[in-house]
Order: C-alpha cells, then structure tokens, then sequence
C-alpha cells in the first residue's frame, strides 16, 4: 500500500485538465467547449474547480461584457469571487448572479453559486429555501447545490438538526437507488458529529449507525453503483465516517474502491493542516485491521 | 372623438354619449397639495367631491337639466363653505387611523405625495377663513376642466367659478438618499415602489408584472407629478423573489406572448374605460397636468407599439429608484439601506426619561430630539411641517422627512417645562390641537425598577427569582466575609502590640478571601438569575 493521495478533481475526470488549460490560455472558446460537452453536475464541480485559478475577474468581466447572456462565465466568475472571499466580493458575486439569473435561470450553476455566497452573506433562510427550491425546479438532484444548502441546515447557518438530517434523508430517497445523494446523510451526520465536539458517541448511536448503513448500501454497496460525478466525495465521506465509526473493515473496502483517490473534504474536519496525511493514516489503519480480520 | 370647448372660462371636453349623459368637474388639486397641518381640507372644501392625490372631480349621471343644475350647484357651494358642518367634520379626524402605506411616507415623508399616508390631522384646526382662503386658490377655473359625455354641453350650465391660475403638481420630493433602497415594515409587509415614466410602455410593464407575480399580486400605478408614474407591487411572495423578477424585466427576458396578451388586455381595459366614460375622466385629468388631449384610437396605436426593449427601459430607469419593503436586509441586491433615523440630535436641554436610562429627550433652539438606545429622532423647529397638541401636554411633532416625535410629559422627568419649551419653538400655524384624553389614555411610567445601579438592580431581581439555597449560601457567605474583615480588621490593630494577633490576622485574611470569593461567585449567579 502506498502513501499516495491524490486529491485532483482532475484525476478522476480528466476534463478538469482540458478546462484549466484552456482557461489558463484564456481561450473562452476551449473552456465552454469543455464545461458544454459535462453533464450538469459535472459541470457544476468543473466550475468551481476551475474557479480557484488566480486572476479570472478581468477576463472573465470581459467575456460577459462581450455576450452577458453567457452565464458559464457568469458561474465562473462568480464562484471565482465567492472562492476569493470576503465581503465586498461576495456582493459583487451576488450583483453578477442577478443579472445571470435573470437571463438565463434554468442554469443551476448560478443556483449553486447563488447557495455558496448566500451562505458566506449569512442571508435569512427563507431566501436560501428560495433559491434552493429553485435549483430543485431545474434539477431535484444537483449535489453541489445540495451541499451549500446542507450547509445552511445546519444550526451554525441558522437550521436545525432535525430538519438538517428529516432533509438528507428525504433526499436521497427522492433520488434513484445507487445515486451519490447518500453521501448528504453521511455529511449530515458528520456535521451533526462536529457540531457535538467531534463525539465518537453520537455516530455510535444506533438509529445514526442504521442510517449510516442504509445510505452505503443505498449507493456504495448498491449493485447498481457506478463512478458517476460526485462519487469520489461519496466515499471519502463513507470512509471517514465508518473510521470514526472504528468499522476499519468497512472503511478499508470503501479505500479498495477510492484507490489513490481522494477529497479533501471531509477529512478536514479531522483537524490538522494535511488532508492527505490524515487520510494515510486512517487508511493505514482500516487496512492493518481489515488483515487481521482475514 | 373628444373635441375641445370652453364654458365661462372653463375648459370643457366633449364625447359623445354612450348611455345617459354623464359629466364632471375636475380641479386640480389633492392630497399632495395640502399641507400636513391642514390635511384634509380639500374634503372638507369639495364635501360632495372626490378627493384623490392629485385632483379632486365631482361627478353627475342624468339627464341633462339635472346635470346642469348639479354642476351649476357645486360651483355656488364651493363658494360657501360648509361652516356649520366643520365641527362635526373635525370630530372624524380623532378616529382616523394611520394608513398602512409605509411606502409611500418611506419615499417621500410627510409632504407632497407622501401625504395621501397620512389621516386627516390637519382637520380641528381649519377654519372658515383657511377654507375660503384654499377654496380661492384652487377652486378657480383656470384650475378646472369641464367633460360631458353627451349630444352637447348642457344648455343652462353655468360654472361660476373664482378666477385665479392652474397649478402644476408639486414635484415629488424624497426622503431617500440613495435608491435602490429598502426598508422593514414588520415581517409581513413585502413589496416595492418605483418611479417609471408617465408612458404607454409603462403601464405595460405593470401589466405584464402582475401577470408575472406569483401569489396573489398588486401591482398599482399613482400619478407622481406630470411626467411619472410610482409603480407599486405588493405580494406575497419572497423579496428576493421580487428582486429577480424585476431584474428579468430589466434585461428583457419577456415572453413575446405574455406582452401580445398584457397589451390585448390593455387594450379592452381601454375600450372597456372608453364605454364607462372613465378614459374621458382620465383625459380631464392629463388636460389639468398641461398635456395633450389624447383620442382612444391613438392610445390604443401607442399601447401597441410598444416592445420588450421599451419594457426592459422601463424596467431599467425604475430599477433605480426602487424602494423595497422587506422584513430582510437586501443589500445582497446591492439596494442600499433607507433611513430610519435622523442624522443627529439638537444641542439643547436634556430631560431624563422616568421609564428607561438610555432614554432622553432634548429641547433645543434648533429643534427637538429624542435618543434611546437604537433609535435617534430629530424633529427641527424650522421645518417642523406638524405638531400635534393634547391639553394634558402631549405632543406629537412631525418633520418633513416622516420622522416623527411623541412626547408624554408624565413620561419624562421635568416633562411639564420640556413641553413649555416645545411650545415655544413651534410656529402657532402649524400647530393643532386635540381635544383632551381619557385619563385612561395618558400614560403614567411604568415602576421604573427600584433605583441604584445596573449590578445592585439584577442582584435585587435575582434574589427575588432565585431558589432559597442560593439565598441563604449568598446571605452566608456575604456575612462570613463581613464577619472575617471586621475579625482582621480587629487583629491588625492589635498586632501593633502584640505579635501574637499576626497569626490570627493571616487566618482571617485567608477567611476573608474564601467567604469574599464564594460571596462573589454567588453574587454572579444571582446577577445572570
């Protein structure tokens, strides 16, 4: 077993490279060619990927200066200033989203951005509802737009548990079987576990351990799994939560699955400044366990 | 076809009849003429009369004797004001409440056309004089416009009306800085206003607004000066959701279908109006406003042509000057916050409040000034437009930007001399008073909590509210400590002679320090009780 993480979007899709470099170039043409060919969720996750390169604004006023109706850049440049932060960029994110949104809103990457500075802005959660159930209208199964709004369920966005955990289970029955959704109940109650001082009690209580098992064998156990957006992130959340869990066999299967693969959420609510340390250790544990048990 | 004539001075419009003959007289005054001191003086001049922000008209249906007579008869009693009637017409203003049209006093205070939000306060003060004086400035036929629908003008009609000048509307002033704005009304209230241009393309954008809301929508237009109109748009509906509907305008996402149906319904709106003789009405009123009169035929040819971009433009010019009503702060669409406070306090004399330390009233030269802990009001003498006055001393001051003051004598320390000195600022013709309260009504301070500071204040309650163990281990505690300090106290001076009380000393200082610690901590507990 080695000691290698890899945490790159682009290493489990491909596309992620095709749409840096073109960015990177500053070939507008290439990028929307890239972000045009993904399905939505895809998209919606190359978007944000690609909007942690540095020094986009510029080019990317000018592409909506040129065609304001191409809300890809409108997504782009907006999850670029939300990833920047801070206030002011997050009222200049919300300004672009508005406009995007009025010409083109069945686009639900500016309902994902819309989500994220909603959430940085700490705006009421009606208007998070709102947005969400708009995104929900365009596309009822949109993982990064349900991520953000798991965010605000929670009671550090002004939710509360019961509704949190009522949504993310609702949610992923709502979607079909096998489908990524049930990672939003294991962060649901990852959340819930954080928000508990990191108790390893509250994941060990039984209806969250039922739930837990319920949701891998309703996506990462279901025959009918498939390495579809979004599943790398799946079963990183699977196998953090069945290490806390200290169900080192399990979690050593859903390491067999990642391989090298990896996000970096949510081993960081382990604490420390290396992701990929922590998921090293972890996985060396599952596995040094999962060789006793054989 | 509307063709224009004069009868005695007064400018006529003539259509022809589609039913019984109908008629009116419209002048151009309203609400937003009055000043808040004399508010509701046009009703009490036109008492037969309808009185809008803008004009006020009478209207007949008959045939056409009785209209002449009619007509004929509200021009002699415009010159006679009702005189006997004014008491009995005063006493209403007491029971008129304050109408919910936050939007309209948020945008324009308490003048021109923030006024029509306003009750008819300005009603015991109006005397016989005030009404002839108002009746002869506005009641005048340069001021008014005649309209028959009918085979002619009523033979036998006379209109014998003053002689004096038209007035052109008085242009909208505004209390906001800066709009975009918004504004909370309480957490039910959800809406907007905007200025649009007086247009066929903007009553179109209304159309199409109301037909776009989702939940139960209002969407209003009020005259706003010669040239604009004030859009308004009430819902039930998410602010955020206004927000981006209004913004889908602005850019122009209109279905071609949905403007095809507005203007279709536009259209029979305007047909319909044409049957009823209100259109005729609405051009009596644009004559008054020194524009053009406009035939059926034109208007329809004018609603027709308009397109999504002149939608988008009217959405993009109203954009601007909107004022959003939201329970939420929505700066998130870059609106700016409204005011809600004045700027600052007049220097002047303080008066304490009975009820709340944070809470102050100044009286000054400049003006007066109430301050608590959130909210800061100035009301400046010099352009008070309203005050209010009860024999039992209260008094409610009104500036022109809406803000306003109450002052309840009892209420405040030295109230009585803070009243005097209010008295003294305010110009007499903008004063107006009320007739005296129920005892019931005058409030008296609530028992203020017992005096003393904040600390000594929440340790008294606590000790009320709190379980007997923690009073008696508090009451406990406080007397060793006490006990112990007088002990050491004792065991200082006498350790000047002899050496053995400095043992003694050091154990009751060391007493002293847990008693005085556990009293401490105790004291706390209680404090947060």
């Amino acid at each position: 077993m080695s000691d290698r993480v890899v945490l790159d979007l682009a290493a489990a899709h491909p596309e992620a490279t095709v749409v840096r470099d073109a960015l990177a170039a500053r070939d507008w043409g290439a990028v929307r060619a890239g972000l045009d060919a993904a399905p939505p969720v895809l998209r919606s996750m190359l978007i944000d990927d690609a909007a942690e390169r540095d020094n986009l604004e510029e080019f990317l006023r000018e592409v909506i200066a040129a065609d304001p109706a191409d809300t890809t850049a409108v997504a782009l440049l907006a999850a670029h200033l939300i990833g920047v932060g801070g206030h002011d960029r997050l009222r200049r994110a919300e300004l672009v989203l508005l406009d995007g949104v009025a010409r083109n809103p069945a686009d639900p990457a500016l309902w994902v951005a819309r989500l994220t500075s909603a959430r940085g802005l700490s705006l009421d959660l009606a208007e998070v509802d709102r947005r969400y159930a708009r995104l929900a209208e365009i596309d009822p199964h949109h993982l990064p737009g349900q991520d953000a709004y798991l965010q605000r369920l929670c009671p550090k966005g002004g939710g509360d548990w019961d509704r949190l955990h009522g949504w993310c289970r609702a949610a992923m029955l709502a979607a079909p079987p096998a489908a990524v959704q049930a990672r939003l109940v294991v962060d649901g109650h990852l959340e819930h576990w954080l928000g508990d001082g990191r108790s390893r009690i509250y994941l060990s209580r039984k209806p969250v351990r039922v739930e837990l098992y319920e949701a891998a064998r309703r996506s990462i156990w279901h025959p009918g799994f498939r390495k579809v957006p979004g599943w790398v992130g799946l079963a990183s959340s699977f196998a953090m939560a069945f290490s806390l869990l200290d169900d080192r066999p399990a979690a050593a299967r859903v390491f067999d699955l990642l391989g090298d693969l990896s996000s970096k959420w949510p081993w960081t609510y382990l604490g420390g400044t290396d992701p990929a340390a922590t998921i090293v250790e972890q996985r060396k544990i599952a596995y040094k366990y999962a060789e006793i048990d054989r | 076809m509307i063709e224009r004539h004069t009868v005695d001075g007064v400018p006529a419009l003539l259509a022809p009849p589609t039913g019984p003959t109908r008629a009116g007289l419209a002048f151009r005054v309203g609400q937003v003429d009055e000043p808040l001191a004399r508010r509701g003086i046009t009703r009490l001049a036109a008492h037969d009369g309808a009185v809008g922000p803008e004009f006020t008209s009478f209207h007949v249906q008959g045939d056409e004797s009785a209209t002449a007579a009619f007509l004929t008869g509200v021009c002699a009693s415009l010159r006679e004001p009702p005189t006997d009637r004014l008491a009995a017409l005063a006493a209403l203003a007491t029971v008129d409440p304050l109408r919910a049209e936050p939007l309209w006093r948020r945008r324009h205070g308490a003048r021109d056309y923030g006024l029509a939000a306003y009750p008819e306060w300005g009603l015991p003060a109006i005397t016989e004089d005030d009404l002839r004086e108002w009746v002869g400035r506005w009641f005048t036929r340069e001021n008014a416009v005649l309209w028959v629908a009918g085979d002619r003008i009523p033979a036998g009609l006379r209109l014998d009306l003053p002689s004096g000048i038209r007035h052109d509307p008085p242009a909208p002033s505004s209390a906001l800085s800066v709009t975009p704005a918004f504004f909370s009304a309480g957490p039910d209230l959800i809406g907007w206003s905007a200025v649009a241009p007086r247009s066929a393309a903007t009553s179109v954008f209304a159309a199409l607004l109301e037909r776009m809301m989702s939940r139960d929508p209002r969407v209003d237009q009020q005259p706003l000066g010669a040239d604009t109109m004030l859009v308004s748009a009430i819902a039930d509906a998410l602010p955020g959701a206004l927000i981006d509907l209004l913004a889908t305008l602005r850019v122009g996402r209109v279905d071609e279908a949905d403007l095809t149906a507005v203007v279709a319904e536009r259209i029979e709106a305007l047909r319909h109006a044409e049957e009823t003789t209100d259109r005729l009405r609405a051009q009596a009123f644009r004559l008054l406003l020194g524009r053009e009169v406009e035939q059926l035929e034109d208007e329809i040819a004018r609603l027709r042509a308009v397109t999504v971009a002149d939608v988008a433009e009217v959405a993009t010019a109203a954009w601007r000057t909107v004022l959003l009503m939201s329970p939420t702060p929505a700066d998130w669409a870059g609106f700016a916050a409204a005011p809600t406070y004045s700027a600052s306090a007049v220097p002047g004399t303080t008066y304490r409040s009975l009820e709340d330390e944070n809470r102050r009233l100044i009286v000054g030269e400049e003006g007066v000034s109430t301050v608590d802990a959130e909210n800061l009001a100035t009301v400046r003498a010099a352009d008070c437009v309203l005050m209010r006055s009860w024999p039992d001393g209260a008094r409610h001051l009104l500036g022109p930007d809406g803000i306003d003051i109450r002052v309840e004598p009892t209420l405040f320390a030295n109230g009585p001399a803070a009243v005097a000195a209010i008295d003294a600022l305010i110009a007499p013709g903008i004063r107006v008073d009320q007739p005296a309260r129920d005892t019931a009504q005058i409030p008296r301070p609530r028992a203020r909590a017992r005096g003393g500071p904040a600390w000594w204040r929440e340790l008294a309650q606590g000790w009320r509210r709190a379980h007997w163990r923690l009073r008696w281990s508090f009451a406990g505690a406080l007397i060793g400590a006490v006990g112990f300090t007088v002990v050491a106290g004792q065991a200082a001076i006498e350790s000047a002679r002899t050496s053995d009380a400095l043992y003694t000393l050091a154990v009751a200082v060391l007493c002293v320090g847990v008693f005085g610690r556990a009293a401490w901590k105790r004291a706390a507990l209680l404090r947060a009780t």
